[in-house]
C-alpha cells in the first residue's frame, strides 16, 4: 500500500515540478500562467471541432506508440520512426496519385501501403543493425533523413502539382482515396479504431504472447536471449518490421486522411513526440493513451497562445519535454535511491 | 536547513502562479469613461492592462478614443497602436465598453486574421502583410487584428490550416486572410466549412476559376509593372548587356514576373541606351522553391556567384530573400562593377545600398483596408481582383497595390530616364505585353499587335524568345 | 579498524535475508563469513558498505556509529568491497582505471599512480601490466587491480565476496598471501565470504556463520570441520558415491578442429564422447577449454574440422540447430548470458519450453510449472520472483532447472561455481542422474576436487593447446594440478 503511494507520488511529482517550472518560465516572460494554461485548454477542448483536432492528433501519436511499444521491448531505440512515417506516406501518395479505384477498395489499400512502406522502411534500420552492425539510433538517423530528402525531391520533381511546386505538397488526391470524415468534423472514425486497436493489440501481444515475452527477452539480455534459443536477429527485425507497419499507417492516414496529400513534413513530427509518450509511459502499454490524449490536446492547444496572448506557441512542446525530463530524472532519483 | 530553503522557494513560486489568476478574477469596475493624459513610459497594452486587466483590450481605446477625437478636437487622434506621445489626451472607454467591444458585440467593430506562411517580420512577403494588417488597425475604426504566423510544415509541423481557422473563429475571427499561395486548396477547405465567414485568399485563382467557394475571394497585386521597372532599370545600368534573373520555382506566375523583367529591360535597352535589344543576354537560374532548403533546393548565394561569372554585371531577385544583393555587395566590395535589385520588402537595399538600383514591392494595406470595410459593410462578395499601382504615385503608401522604390545605384540621369518609363507605363503608351512575342521554344506567344489579355498574363506557359533558361 | 553490525535486518518480501545479525571484526583479523547459498551473506555485506540500507540496526566503526548512503561514502570512511559477481569494467587501459579511482581526490598525475602502481605490484608480488586493457585481465588479475583501487583509496576494511570463485589455483594461493599480509603486517581488518570450508579453516581466525539469515555461530580457529558443516546446513552431510553408468555410442565427436578466435587459437582437436559419459575440462582461464565447449555447443564456427552430434555432420549448423538436436548449454556468467535481469522465474519457464510454443501463454500452467521447478530444485524464491532478486547460488539452481529433461549433450562452464556444499552436491547427483538417459556431460571447473570427483575423462588446456584425455581415475590432484599450471598445487 505504502508503496503503492509512493509510486504514485513519484509518478506525479515531476509533473507537478515540470508545471511549476514552466509557470515560472511563464512568469520570467511576463505572461499570466493561469491565462496561459487557460488558453491551451480552451484551444484544446472548447469545441467539438476541437475535440476532433485532438482525437485526430492522438492518432498517429498512439499508432507509433503502439510500435515503439515493441521495439523497446526489444531493448531497440528506433529513432527511425519518423522516416517509418514517411515511408508509409511516400507509398500511399504514389498509389494514390497513379490509381483510380472506388473509395471502398481504395482506402483499405492505401492504408495497406502504408504499413506496407514503413514495415519496409523499419526493416531496413533493422537490416542495418542487425547484419550490418549499425546502431539503431544512427541508422535511423540516417534513414529519417534519407526519408525527407525523397519526399523533398518528389514533391519538387516528379510528383510536383501541375502548376508548380509548392511547400504545400503534391495536388491533393482524387477524393475517392480521402478518408472519411464523422460528418463535418476534423475525426477519422477508421483511423481512431486503427489506433486504439494497435494499442489494444500490442497490450495483449506483449503481456501474453511468447512472441512478446520473447521480445522482452531480448530487450533485458540479449545474450541470455539467444543462449536460451530465441532467433534474436529474427526477432529484432520482426520488432522493426510491426513498429515501421504501425508507423508507416500512421504517415498513410496522415496523407490520405489530416492532409489529403503529401506534404514535406507528413510525419509531422509525430514519432519524435510518441518516443517521448512511451517514456513517460515507461513502457506501460495502457498508460500510452492517456499520456498521447495529453500531449494532442496540448499540441492543438498551443498555437492558442499566439493568438491571444502572442506567446510562442512553441511553449506547449516545452512544457511537454520538461515533463518527460523530469519524469526520467525521478525514476533515475528513484533507481539510484 | 536546504529542504526549509526549497519549501519556502515553492511556496513563494506557487505565490506567484495564482497572483496574476487572482488578478484576472476581478477586474475593476468604473462607471463612465475617463479622460486620460499620457504620461512618460506609457504604452497603450499597459494602460489596457491597468484598466481592464488585459493588455489586449487596448483596440478598444484606440476605437472609442478615434471616435471620440472625430468629433472633438480636444482628444488625439491614435494613428498608429505602437506610437503614443507624452501629453496627448485620450478617451479611456469603460470596462464594459472595452468588453462588449472585445466580444465583437459593438457594430463596427471587427476582427480579422490574417495567416503568414512566414515570420511575420521575415523583411519580406509575410512581413508586408503583417504591416498590412496593422495599417488596418490605424485605419478602420474598431478594426482588430489577430494573426498567426509561419505556418508552415518546417515550423509547425502539427498544425493545420484548418486546426488555426478554428481557433481565429473561437477568438470572434469574423473575416479571415490567407496570405500564401500554399494555402490555396486548404482555404476552400475551410472556407466550405465556415460559409459565413468571409476568406480572401492572396495570390490564387480559385474565385476566378470557379473552384472556390462563393465566400472566397482572391486579390493579387500587379508585380509585373513593379518587375518591368526593375528590368527598364537594370538596362539602364548594364555595361556588358549581360543580366541575371535569381528565380524561386518555377510557376505561371514566377515566369510572368521573369518575363516582365525581360520585357522592361529590352524596351528601356533600345529606347534610352539606343542599343539593339536582341543584344541583350537574359540569363533566368531557377532555385527551386522560394527560399533556400539545403538538399533540396540548389543554393541562392552560389546561383548568383554563377550568374555573375557568366558575365553578368545586374542581378535581379525573383526569391524571398536576400541573397543576390548580398552577393553583388560582397563583389562590389572586392572591386567588381556589379548591381542588385531586391525584390518583396521595400527596405530590402540596405543591404548593400549602394549598389542598389531599386526594389519592386508589394503593399498589401489599401486593398486590406478596403475588404474589411466590404465585410463590415456586409458587401463582400466572390471576386478576383489584380490591381495594379497608382499610376498617379506609384510609391502612395495610401493607394497603390505595388510600387517601385529607386535605390542610390541609379544616377540622376538614369533616374530621370527612369521615371519617362514609368509615366509611359502610367499613361498608356508603354505597353509591352503587345505582339509579336514569341515563347522560348519559338511558338507564338502573342501574335502581330495582340494585346495580352489577363488570362494570357496570369497563365504564362513559357519564358519568352531570347531568354536563356529553363521554361519547365 | 573495528568494524560492527548490530542487529541488522533486511526483508525482501516474505524474505528474511537478514535476520538480526550482530558480527563485530577486529582489526588485523580475516574473519570468514560461511553460509549455504542464500543465507544472506551478500546482503549483509551490501548493507555494511552502502549498497542497500537495512532496514533495521545499526554499523558502527570503531565504536561510532555510521550510515552510509552509497559506496562512494563507504569507501570515504575506509570500507572496500569485492563483489561476488565481478562490476562491469570499461574498456579501459589498467593504469586508467586507477586513475579514475583517483579522480575525486587531487587528481595526481599519470606518471604518479604509475609509480603507486608499481609499488603495490611489488608489495603484493602481483605482475599487473599498468598498460593492459582490463578486459583482457583475467578474472584473477581483475580481482587484484581491484585490491590495489581498494588499497590506493585507504580502504582499512576490506571485504571480499566469494573471491575464489573463477580463479586459478597459483592466483587462489597468491591472493591467500596477499590477505594475510594485509591483516598481520598491515593491521586491515579483511571479511572473507565464502561457503567453502577448506578455504575458511585455511585462512581465517574466525568465522561467522550464518542461516536462513541468522547467525547460528561464531567460532575461532582452529575449526573442525563437522562443526562447520552442522552450523551451516543444520546436519552433517553424506559423501555419495559415485556409480558407474554403461557408456554407449558416442554422442558427439571432434574431429581435427581447429577454433580460431582474434585472441587465441586451439587447433586439431579430436575426441569422441560417449553417451552418459563425463568429460571434465580443466585448464587456467583462457587455455582454450572454453573455445572447445563453445564449438561442442555450435556456438563457435570451427575453422576447419568436423563438429558430429550422433554421428550427423553439425560443423556448419547453427546453435539452434544444436539446441533441436538435443545439446544445452550453461554459460559461466548466469545473470550475464543464462537468466534475463527484469524477468521472473515463471517468465523463464515460458521461455525456455523446448519445442512447440503456443502464441498465447498459459500464466497459470507456466506458474505451476515453475513451482514445481522450485520445489524440485529447492530454490529460494517464488515464481513471480525476478531473478535478480536470487542469491548467486539459488540463480544457478534455477538456471540448471530451466534445462531441457531429455538432453544428449550437456555443455557447462562451472556448474557449481559458487554454490555451498551441499548445493553442489544435490547439483551432481542431478546431473549425473541424466547419464542414465545417454546425456554427455562436458564441464569446465576450476575446481580440481570436482574435476577428479565427477569426470570420467579429464582434458587439460593449456595455452590453447588441448592436451589427450586422462583417466580420471588413474591420477590425482597433485598430478592435475602440476598438469594445469607447472605448479605442485596443495590445496
Ligand atoms: N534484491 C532482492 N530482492 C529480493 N530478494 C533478495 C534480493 N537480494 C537477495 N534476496 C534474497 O535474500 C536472500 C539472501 O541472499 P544473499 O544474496 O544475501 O545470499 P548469499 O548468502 O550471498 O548466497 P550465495 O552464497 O548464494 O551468494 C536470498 O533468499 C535472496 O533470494
Ligand atoms: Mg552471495
Amino acid at each position: 500500500m505504502l508503496q503503492r503511494l509512493s509510486n504514485l507520488t513519484l509518478g506525479l511529482v515531476p509533473v507537478v515540478l515540470a508545471l511549476l517550472f514552466t509557470t515560472v518560465i511563464l512568469i520570467i516572460v511576463g505572461a499570466p500562467p493561469g491565462e496561459a494554461y487557460r488558453n491551451i485548454l480552451q484551444g484544446a477542448l472548447e469545441s467539438p471541432d476541437k475535440w476532433a483536432s485532438v482525437v485526430t492528433a492522438m492518432v498517429p501519436l498512439l499508432l507509433c506508440s503502439a510500435g515503439l511499444l515493441v521495439t523497446f521491448a526489444a531493448g531497440l531505440w528506433n529513432i527511425g520512426v519518423e522516416g517509418q512515417i514517411v515511408a508509409g506516406a511516400l507509398l500511399a501518395t504514389w498509389l494514390a496519385l497513379n490509381l483510380t479505384l472506388p473509395p471502398i477498395l481504395f482506402i483499405p489499400l492505401l492504408l495497406v501501403a502504408g504499413l506496407i512502406g514503413g514495415a519496409l522502411w523499419g526493416l531496413l534500420a533493422g537490416l542495418l543493425r542487425v547484419y550490418g552492425g549499425v546502431h539503431e539510433i544512427f541508422g535511423g538517423v540516417g534513414l529519417n533523413f534519407i526519408a525527407i530528402v525523397l519526399t523533398n525531391y518528389l514533391i519538387f520533381g516528379p510528383w510536383k502539382p501541375a502548376d508548380g511546386a509548392t511547400m504545400s505538397g503534391t495536388d491533393p488526391f482524387p477524393p475517392a482515396a480521402w478518408l472519411p470524415r464523422l460528418g463535418d468534423l476534423p475525426v477519422y472514425p477508421t483511423a481512431v479504431v486503427l489506433a486504439l486497436a494497435a494499442v489494444a493489440l500490442m497490450y495483449f501481444a506483449l503481456r501474453g504472447t511468447t512472441w512478446g515475452l520473447k521480445l522482452k527477452a531480448i530487450g533485458k539480455n540479449q545474450r541470455s536471449a539467444f543462449l536460451m534459443g530465441i532467433p534474436t536477429s529474427r526477432y529484432m527485425l520482426g520488432a522493426f518490421l510491426v513498429c515501421g507497419a504501425l508507423a508507416g499507417l500512421a504517415g498513410s492516414i496522415q496523407a490520405i486522411g489530416v492532409r489529403q496529400r503529401l506534404i514535406p513534413g507528413v510525419s509531422g513530427g509525430y514519432g519524435f513526440l510518441a518516443l517521448l509518450v512511451v517514456l513517460l509511459a515507461g513502457y506501460r502499454p495502457l498508460w500510452v493513451i492517456p499520456i498521447a490524449l495529453f500531449f494532442a490536446a496540448v499540441g492543438v492547444g498551443s498555437p492558442r497562445l499566439e493568438l491571444s496572448m502572442q506567446l510562442d506557441s512553441a511553449l506547449g512542446g516545452t512544457l511537454e519535454g520538461i515533463i518527460v525530463l523530469f519524469v526520467l530524472l525521478a525514476q533515475g532519483v528513484k533507481r539510484k535511491a | 536547513m536546504r529542504k526549509r530553503l526549497f519549501r519556502l522557494l515553492i511556496l513563494a513560486v506557487l505565490a506567484l502562479t495564482l497572483l496574476p489568476a487572482a488578478a484576472i478574477a476581478a477586474p475593476p469596475v468604473q462607471e463612465g469613461g475617463t479622460v486620460y493624459t499620457i504620461q512618460k513610459d506609457d504604452w497603450l497594452s499597459k494602460l489596457a492592462d491597468k484598466e481592464y486587466g488585459d493588455p489586449l483590450a487596448y483596440p478598444a481605446i484606440v476605437y472609442y478614443n478615434n471616435l471620440k477625437a472625430a468629433e472633438d478636437s480636444a482628444f488625439t487622434k491614435i494613428e498608429d497602436p505602437e506610437f503614443i506621445e507624452v501629453g496627448w489626451t485620450v478617451y479611456m472607454p469603460t470596462a464594459e465598453e472595452a468588453t462588449a467591444f472585445l466580444a465583437g458585440e459593438v457594430t463596427g467593430a471587427l476582427t480579422f486574421g490574417i495567416v503568414m506562411v512566414g515570420p511575420f517580420n521575415d523583411h519580406g512577403w509575410s512581413e508586408a502583410h503583417y504591416t498590412a494588417g496593422q495599417y488596418v488597425e490605424t485605419n478602420v475604426p474598431g478594426a482588430r487584428m489577430i494573426w498567426l504566423d509561419k505556418l508552415n510544415v518546417g515550423d509547425r509541423p502539427e498544425t493545420t490550416l484548418e486546426q488555426v481557422v478554428d481557433d481565429m473563429v473561437a477568438q470572434g475571427a469574423q473575416f479571415i486572410l490567407t496570405t500564401s499561395d500554399d494555402f490555396q486548396t486548404d482555404t476552400d477547405t475551410v472556407a466550405a466549412k465556415y460559409p459565413d465567414v468571409p476568406f480572401l485568399m492572396i495570390s490564387g485563382d480559385h474565385a476566378w476559376t470557379g473552384v472556390a467557394p462563393p465566400n472566397v475571394a482572391n486579390y493579387m497585386g500587379r508585380m509585373e509593372y513593379g518587375k518591368m521597372i526593375a528590368g527598364c532599370a537594370a538596362a539602364l545600368k548594364t555595361e556588358t548587356g549581360v543580366m541575371g534573373y535569381l528565380g524561386p520555382l518555377i510557376n505561371d506566375e514566377t515566369r510572368r514576373l521573369a518575363n516582365s523583367v525581360y520585357l522592361g529591360a529590352r524596351y528601356c535597352y533600345e529606347n534610352y541606351r539606343g542599343g539593339n535589344p536582341d543584344d541583350l543576354q537574359f540569363i533566368v537560374q531557377w532555385i527551386g522553391f522560394w527560399f533556400n532548403i539545403p538538399g533540396v533546393t540548389l543554393d541562392p548565394t552560389e546561383v548568383a556567384n554563377d550568374i555573375f561569372n557568366a558575365g553578368a554585371d545586374v542581378i535581379l531577385s525573383g526569391i524571398d530573400t536576400t541573397e543576390a544583393i548580398v552577393v553583388a555587395g560582397q563583389r562590389a566590395e572586392q572591386g567588381e562593377t556589379v548591381w542588385a535589385i531586391p525584390y518583396d520588402y521595400e527596405g530590402a537595399c540596405a543591404e548593400a545600398p549602394d549598389i542598389c538600383l531599386g526594389v519592386p514591392y508589394f503593399n498589401w494595406g489599401p486593398a486590406y483596408v478596403n475588404y474589411v470595410q466590404k465585410v463590415q459593410a456586409g458587401t463582400f462578395e466572390q471576386e478576383w481582383i489584380w490591381a495594379g499601382p497608382d499610376w498617379t504615385d506609384i510609391n502612395n503608401r495610401d493607394t497603390t497595390a505595388v510600387g517601385f522604390i529607386k535605390g542610390d545605384g541609379m544616377t540622376a540621369e538614369e533616374a530621370v530616364q527612369l521615371d519617362a518609363f514609368i509615366a509611359g507605363l502610367a499613361d498608356g503608351s508603354i505597353n509591352l505585353f503587345v505582339g509579336p512575342l514569341n515563347y522560348q521554344d519559338g511558338s507564338v506567344y502573342l501574335a502581330d499587335g495582340e494585346v495580352a489579355t489577363d488570362e494570357q498574363v496570369w497563365y504564362t506557359k513559357q519564358l519568352l524568345e531570347g531568354m536563356t533558361g529553363p521554361s519547365e | 579498524m573495528k568494524i560492527e553490525a548490530l542487529d541488522i535486518r533486511k526483508y525482501f518480501g516474505p524474505v528474511r535475508a537478514n535476520d538480526g545479525i550482530t558480527l563485530t571484526v577486529e582489526p588485523g583479523s580475516i574473519h570468514g563469513l560461511l553460509g549455504e547459498n542464500g543465507a544472506g551473506k551478500t546482503t549483509l555485506m551490501k548493507i555494511l558498505t552502502g549498497f542497500i540500507s537495512a532496514d533495521g540496526g545499526e554499523t558502527r566503526l570503531d565504536g561510532r556509529p555510521v550510515r552510509f548512503a552509497s559506496p562512494a561514502e563507504s569507501i570515504r570512511h575506509g570500507i572496500g568491497m569485492l563483489h561476488q559477481e565481478p562490476l562491469d569494467f570499461p574498456p579501459l587501459k589498467v593504469l586508467d582505471n586507477l586513475l579514475l579511482a583517483f579522480e575525486d581526490r587531487l587528481i595526481p598525475g599519470r606518471q604518479q599512480v604509475r609509480r603507486v602502481l608499481e609499488e603495490l605490484c611489488r608489495r603484493f608480488n602481483f605482475s599487473i601490466d599498468p598498460d593492459a586493457r582490463v578486459n583482457t585481465l583475467t578474472v584473477g588479475e581483475r580481482q587484484q587491480l581491484e585490491i590495489l583501487r581498494l588499497l590506493a583509496l585507504g580502504a582499512e576494511v576490506i571485504i571480499l565476496d566469494e573471491p575464489t570463485t573463477g580463479i586459478s589455483a597459483p592466483q587462489k594461493v597468491l591472493l591467500f598471501a596477499t590477505l594475510r599480509r594485509l591483516a598481520k603486517e598491515e593491521g586491515k581488518s579483511v571479511i572473507f565470504v565464502s561457503h567453502k570450508l577448506e578455504e575458511v579453516e585455511e585462512l581465517c581466525d574466525r568465522v561467522t556463520v550464518l542461516r536462513q539469515g541468522k547467525v547460528t555461530g561464531h567460532i575461532e580457529a582452529p575449526f573442525r570441520a563437522e562443526q562447520l558443516v552442522q552450523l551451516m546446513f543444520g546436519q552433517s552431510l553424506l559423501r555419495s558415491d559415485r556409480s558407474r553408468v554403461p557408456l554407449g555410442e558416442p554422442a558427439l565427436e571432434l574431429q581435427d578442429v581447429t577454433v580460431q578466435t582474434y585472441r587465441l587459437t586451439v587447433s586439431h582437436m579430436s575426441l569422441a564422447v560417449r553417451a552418459g559419459e563425463v568429460i571434465g575440462l580443466a585448464g587456467l582461464e583462457g587455455s582454450g577449454q572454453r573455445l572447445m565447449l563453445r564449438a561442442c555447443a555450435g556456438l563457435q564456427r570451427p575453422s576447419s574440422g568436423r563438429v558430429r552430434l550422433q554421428g550427423d555432420d553439425f560443423t556448419r549448423r547453427s546453435y539452434r540447430d544444436f539446441l533441436a538436436a538435443g545439446v544445452a548449454y550453461l554459460p559461466a556468467g548466469r545473470i550475464e548470458e543464462g537468466l534475463i535481469r527484469g524477468l521472473t522465474l515463471t517468465e523463464h519457464y515460458v521461455l525456455t519450453q523446448r519445442g512447440h510454443q503456443p502464441l498465447f501463454i498459459d500464466w497459470v500452467g507456466a506458474a505451476e510449472g515453475m513451482q514445481h521447478k522450485i520445489a524440485e530444485f529447492n530454490i529460494r524464491g517464488q515464481s513471480g520472483t525476478p531473478v535478480e532478486a536470487l542469491s548467486g547460488g539459488n540463480q544457478q539452481r534455477a538456471l540448471l532447472s530451466l534445462l531441457p529433461p531429455v538432453l544428449k549433450v550437456l555443455a557447462m562452464e562451472h556448474p557449481t561455481r559458487g554454490l555451498d556444499i551441499e548445493s553442489a552436491m544435490w547439483v551432481w547427483e542431478q546431473l549425473l542422474e541424466r547419464r542414465k538417459s545417454g546425456t554427455a556431460i562436458l564441464f569446465i571447473s576450476a575446481d580440481l576436487d570436482e574435476l577428479m570427483e565427477h569426470s570420467d575423462r579429464i582434458i587439460v588446456f593449456s595455452g590453447g593447446v588441448m592436451a589427450s584425455p586422462i583417466d580420471a581415475a588413474a591420477t590425482s590432484i597433485e598430478e592435475l594440478g602440476y598438469l594445469i599450471g607447472g605448479v605442485r598445487d596443495n590445496s
